[in-house]
């Protein structure tokens, strides 16, 4: 078990101004991770690098499998959490295509495993750099995603992941961005062991390994029963908002930091809402409230629940939007951006369904500048309906 | 229903028994020693009781089917060994050695034989007290009837004392298998000849009566000069020997003849200091003698003069002059052996002290009722050793051209069951229900509990065992004391096996047929569907769950398993 | 000296009865005895095989002791976190052991086993050889031997490959125990998983299971094919400590290999010269197992 010893002694100071990679060993560390699993993958190789110190120079009694590729990293943990421990590991891009099998076993096998996936491009062309499109490739895993918009959130959602996924026994995936939060410091409040004890409680698995009651596990199931198992994951996914919304209350109160599925901010009832994610989010914020001074009707809504997809909690907080533009990036060739197309069908069944704009930009690690935020915003208003399913920003011509 | 896919059960629900399309089967085979051996013995059995260093069990597995067993295990020519299977790997087991160990062992320890559970009340007489009528007395007295033996002459044993020399067959061995007899209470009246001092009417009291009087007159040459002095009957001499009679001899002596009695008076004469030579007319390939016997013979100084025919016995200076044909092998004859053809001009002469004539015996008939045929030099009776006088039977060398110790020992068995079924009133054909393989020997032990050790009668053939199993060994037989030794006197020539030694060579048996609990097929089952149990049968198929694979019955070493088709 | 001798197995049923196995499978001996030898203080984790049906489906299972189903590709790997689960619980002498067929180990399973061979993981990995994947009918794979037929490797194109040396691939990652068994030696199995049992560090078993729907075998042949396998030096028998110690278990009475082809269907195609090739190929195959013996 990861010992109190360093963290308190490192600098004396509980704020400390580290990057995303940082952030999310310091949440590892805090969250008693026994076992760290991992491969390593631009610009995931620094989380990897700093447990690997960490627990070489004995200050974390954690096991790290320095295991040959990603595929065998999450099947590592897969044994490892079937064995009844908390697990860890963190991929990005390729890595996190790769192990796209073992998501599926994950989930299926109701494995509270967290996983940090470092948004970044899948290639060709070979691109290191901020990109949504592995992570939400890999939305129909099973896996619970959380996206984050800085550091602080990183190192604080690492800690809720634990709790969420071991309350309703699925994994989760943490996601942040490649190079803008992995590799940028930024001021982070690192909470101390023995706050995040009071938190998180141990790992008490219910079907873990125990040689005293030989279980044969993942049995081959024929049709008579296979479909019952996808209905309690589904189950499963329909408790989460209940479930993070406690956790995120608790985690509140507690460190005084709380985040929701989503948020909410700029003008009250505003007519375009602008809905984004990770360190879009940010330069958002910034350029929504701009708008406002102008007297443009505009707010903004962070996503930082993809999966499962928080309708409600959208659908609360769009009442009275006329439109709504949805930043991705990250594109699924056919159809356009995720985060579009899901707002798209979740408002389907429901009354009011405002048009929704989407808008693709940033992928490969383009910047998503304020222009081309204000961009967004300024179509949406000038026109009744998008003039085309995929609305791109800032594409060279 | 759990959150996850782990199992709450096992498989034992599904009984695979039922996707069999041919069954395994455990079922003992007859072995083919055992279908050899003239006296009925279970041979594979005592083995195995050795083996499991139950020598007391194996002398009860042995004295269930003969009283003879020292006997046997020294004299009796042991066809099983030409039929062991092992002889087909390396070397056939040493079966004679071990059954002499056993009854050695049985004697070292004092035991006798136990009569069984059954009260009857019939009174048997018995004319021989050789091999077949002892053996018939044997197993009449066990089944608790009153058996009075009848013997001319001074001595029982009839031709095992007579005919065989004490260096083959010690007198006191003869003397306590004879006296384990005479503990179930059989009487043996000791000079008392049928025809003479008896005769058939007198025994009216006795409810059956078995000759057994045997083959004691000597066969002559029919040549001329075979009736004067200085020839002599081989069966004579030995009887004299046997009994201890003076015998004056010449130093050269020819011994005319190819058979054991002919080995047995040339290595006797040679045990007198004299020389023998042995003159037979064939080769020695076709010599009916016992290979032991004839290469001990040539051991111990005799010489063999092969494709010699004596033609007359003269008379020259005091010496017997013989005058003899040399003979060529033409065409095979109705014995199987090829014929000696004479060739012509070869007369040459041998000069010798004494001729000693041993060329086969014939039976006596002369004080034997009415009603009883004799054809072709045999006494004739029904398959079951009756006559066509009821309550007659008959045996031995008495009725039977195969004259030897195991199939006299056979003949007393058989008929023994045969007047038991005869006083219970039963078909007399019913005994032949307990042939061993198919016959013709007989288990008294099945007749008696038919269903304790049932055997099909299949004999197991060599490509029916799984030589995997099994690594080459050299035989080990008796040693055997040197030739100096034994041509001293009449000392025994082999040496029982040491008990280190009867382990070693129980242990190369295959067990042909057999199941011993080596537990290969336990091993093999991809099902565990082989079950130990304890009690009658050691495994049991699991039929719930065999599915047929066949494996067992193909990896059992011995050949202990049946495969048959299941039944829809 | 000759006695008649038991063949002494452990007695334990870790495998029950009423699985789904073929009749006459090499495998369910194999595994039979496995288990008898592993015992109850064992986690085994199996990939995709014949292994994932034949003990049954949910919620029934024949196996007795704990069995982890994992993915194909990563039987070494999900077993490598087993026992760092394990170990962190404090139970470092529950044994984590592999049960992957020759598809699960040479080829989709091979990176995985690698992975964990060089970091020297504390498990025993036993690849049930077969020699082909038969779970899905009959495939060919890096372990089916040269001119063998498949369904991949029809009669008109047999395999063109000779098979894969996965002990030299073992002993080259320097773990300290691999060695070959068999099912028709079943004590020299047993020994070699007690002796591996005890070893720390990868342990590696070739385990040699004739299967007889994809090898064409009557299916009472199973344990005479694996005893010929031995014989005709097609699979000899031996050990490998620390990638250099070799110990060979030599049978004394060898045989040429065409009795062993005989037996099999997946050989009838094989022409008198296909067999002087393959007993050359065995005998060369043999030298080199001598020479590297040696050094």
């Amino acid at each position: 078990m990861p010992q109190r010893s360093d963290l308190s002694q490192r600098g004396g100071e509980m704020k400390r101004v580290i990057t995303g990679n940082q952030a999310v060993a310091y949440g590892v560390i805090l969250s008693r991770v026994d076992v760290v699993s991992a491969y390593p993958i631009t610009p995931q190789t620094t989380i990897v690098e700093e447990l690997s110190e960490l627990i070489a120079s004995g200050r974390l009694k954690t096991k790290f499998l320095k295991v040959e590729s990603e595929h065998s990293a999450m099947a590592a943990l897969i044994g490892a959490s079937t064995g009844g421990v908390r697990c860890f590991t963190a991929t990005s891009s390729h890595g996190l295509a790769y192990m796209h099998e073992m998501l599926h076993w994950a989930s299926g096998a109701r494995l509270p495993i967290v996983m940090v996936n470092v948004n970044r491009a899948i290639g060709p062309p070979w691109n290191i750099w901020s990109d949504q499109s592995d992570s939400v490739s890999q939305r129909d895993t099973g896996w619970i995603q959380l996206y984050c918009e800085n550091n602080q959130e990183v190192l604080d959602t690492i800690i809720q992941a634990y709790l969420i996924a071991e309350t309703v026994k699925l994994p989760v995936m943490v996601v942040l961005d490649a190079f803008v939060l992995s590799h940028t410091a930024e001021p982070v409040e690192v909470p101390s062991i023995e706050e995040v004890d009071a938190f998180l409680p141990p790992f008490c698995a219910d079907y873990a390994i125990d040689t005293q009651e030989p279980r044969a596990y993942s049995v081959i199931t024929t049709p008579d029963y296979f479909m019952e198992f996808r209905y309690k994951i589904q189950k499963a996914m329909e408790e989460v908002p209940e479930v993070a919304k406690k956790v995120d209350d608790e985690f509140k109160a507690r460190f005084g930091r709380g985040y929701g599925s989503i948020e909410r901010y700029g003008k009250d009832e505003a007519e375009v809402l602008l809905m984004t994610s990770g360190t879009v989010t940010s330069t958002s914020r910034i350029v929504i409230k701009k708008l406002m001074e102008k007297g443009l009707s505009v707010a903004g809504v962070k996503m930082k629940r993809f999966r499962p997809f928080p309708s409600d909690e959208i659908y609360e907080v769009i009442q009275g939007a006329k439109k709504i533009a949805v930043i991705d990036r990250n594109l699924s060739a056919g159809v356009g951006g995720i985060f579009s197309q899901e707002l798209r069908a979740s408002l389907y069944l429901r009354e009011q369904r405002p048009p929704v704009f989407g808008f693709v930009s940033g992928l490969g690690g383009r910047d998503i500048t304020p222009e081309l935020i204000e961009e967004a915003i300024q179509y949406t208003i000038e026109n009744d309906r998008p003039k085309d399913e995929i609305v791109w920003l800032g594409l060279k011509r | 229903m759990p959150m996850i896919a782990v199992s709450a059960g096992d498989m034992a629900w599904n009984k695979t028994g039922a996707w069999r399309t041919q069954r395994p089967i455990y079922e003992d085979k007859t072995p083919p020693c055992s279908a050899a051996c003239p006296a009925g013995n279970d041979i594979v059995k005592f083995i195995q009781k050795i083996e499991k260093e139950d020598f007391e069990g194996a002398w009860n597995i042995i004295k269930e089917e003969s009283p003879f067993p020292g006997v046997c295990g020294r004299v009796c020519f042991h066809p099983c060994e030409s039929k062991c299977n092992r002889g087909s790997f390396d070397e056939p087991i040493a079966i004679h050695a071990l059954e002499r160990f056993v009854a050695d062992f049985g004697y070292g320890l004092n035991k006798k034989t136990a009569k069984l559970e059954e009260k009857n009340k019939e009174k048997v007489a018995i004319i021989g007290s050789g091999p077949a009528g002892m053996s018939c007395a044997y197993h009449l007295a066990r089944l608790d009837y009153d058996v009075t033996v009848f013997e001319s002459l001074p001595f029982a044993g009839g031709m095992l004392r007579l005919g065989i020399p004490s260096y083959r067959l010690p007198r006191d061995v003869l003397d306590r298998e004879l006296s384990d007899i005479e503990a179930l209470g059989v009487k043996i009246r000791t000079g008392v000849t049928l025809g003479e001092d008896i005769r058939l009417e007198d025994l009216k009291d006795h409810q059956a009566v078995f000759i057994s009087t045997g083959a004691h007159k000597s066969r002559g040459l029919q040549i001329p000069g075979e009736r004067e002095k200085g020839v002599l009957s081989g069966l004579d001499l030995l009887k004299r020997i046997n009994l201890r009679k003076k015998v004056q001899l010449g130093d050269k002596i020819a011994v005319i003849g190819g058979g054991n009695t002919a080995m047995d008076v040339a290595r006797s004469v040679i045990r007198m200091g004299k020389k023998a030579t042995v003159l037979y007319r064939r080769s020695r390939e076709e010599m009916p003698a016992f290979d032991e016997e004839i290469l001990e013979a040539l051991e111990e100084g005799v010489k063999i003069r092969y494709l010699v025919n004596p033609l007359r016995i003269g008379q020259k200076d005091g010496l017997k002059r013989i005058e003899c044909l040399r003979m060529e092998l033409g065409e095979k004859d109705e014995s199987g052996r090829r014929r000696p053809i004479p060739i012509p001009n070869s007369n040459f002469r041998i000069d010798v002290d004494h001729v000693i004539v041993a060329t086969g015996e014939e039976i006596e008939v002369s004080f034997l009722p009415e009603g009883l045929e004799k054809r072709e030099g045999i006494l004739l009776t029904r398959r079951d050793g009756s006559t066509g006088i009821k309550g007659i039977f008959a045996g031995g060398d008495l009725t039977s051209n195969q004259r030897t110790v195991a199939h006299a020992i056979g003949s007393g068995k058989k008929a023994a069951m045969a007047i038991d079924a005869f006083f219970k009133g039963k078909d007399p054909d019913v005994i032949f229900q307990n042939l061993i393989g198919e016959g013709p020997s007989l288990s008294i032990f099945n007749y008696l509990h038919p269903a304790e050790r049932v055997r099909n009668p299949h004999v197991v053939a060599f490509e029916e065992l799984n030589m995997d199993y099994f690594e080459p060994a050299k035989r080990q037989g008796e040693s055997k004391i040197s030739v100096k030794e034994r041509i001293k006197g009449f000392k025994e020539v082999s040496s029982t096996l040491s008990e280190g030694v009867a382990l070693e060579e129980a242990g190369r048996c295959f067990n042909c047929g057999t199941c011993n609990e080596c537990e290969v097929c336990y091993v093999f089952c991809p099902d565990a569907s082989i079950l130990k149990r304890e009690g009658l049968f050691s495994h049991q198929v699991d039929y719930d769950y065999c599915k047929g694979c066949g494996i067992c019955f193909t990896e059992c070493p011995r050949g202990a398993i049946s495969l048959k088709e299941e039944e829809k | 000296m000759e006695r008649m001798r038991k063949i002494e197995i452990p007695i334990a049923e870790n495998l029950g009865h009423g699985h789904l196995a073929c009749a006459g499978c090499g495998a369910a001996v194999a595994m039979r005895l496995t288990l008898k030898a592993l015992g109850e203080k064992t986690v085994m984790v199996f990939p995709a095989s014949c292994w994932s049906i034949v003990p049954g489906f949910w919620p029934y299972s024949s196996y007795k002791i704990t069995a982890v189903h994992a993915g194909f590709v990563t039987a070494a790997a999900t077993a490598s976190g087993v026992r760092a689960a394990l170990d962190v619980r404090g139970e470092n002498d529950t044994l984590v052991a592999v049960w992957a067929g020759d598809g699960g180990t040479f080829d989709i399973g091979i990176q995985a086993l690698s992975g964990a061979a060089e970091r020297n993981e504390d498990i025993l990995y036993i690849c049930n050889d077969n020699e082909g994947y038969m779970n899905t009918g009959t495939q060919r794979s890096s372990a089916t031997p040269l001119m063998a037929w498949t369904t991949t490797t029809p009669v008109t194109q047999p395999k063109e490959n000779p098979k894969k040396d996965i002990m030299a691939i073992m002993a080259d990652h320097h773990i300290p125990y691999a060695a070959t068994a068999t099912i028709a030696y079943p004590e020299d199995l047993i020994r070699k998983l007690e002796k591996a049992k005890v070893i720390r560090g990868t342990r590696f078993i070739h385990l040699f299971s004739p299967c007889p729907p994809g090898w064409k075998m009557a299916s009472e042949q199973t344990i005479k094919i694996s005893r010929l396998a031995v014989r005709s030096r097609i699979f000899p028998l031996y050990e490998i400590e620390n990638g250099r110690v070799y110990t060979i278990q030599e049978e004394s009475r060898v045989v040429p290999v065409k009795g062993y082809l005989k037996l099999q269907g997946r050989f009838s195609h094989l022409s008198e010269k296909d067999i002087e090739i393959t007993q050359k190929n065995v005998d060369d195959a043999w030298e080199r197992l001598l020479r590297r013996a040696r050094c």
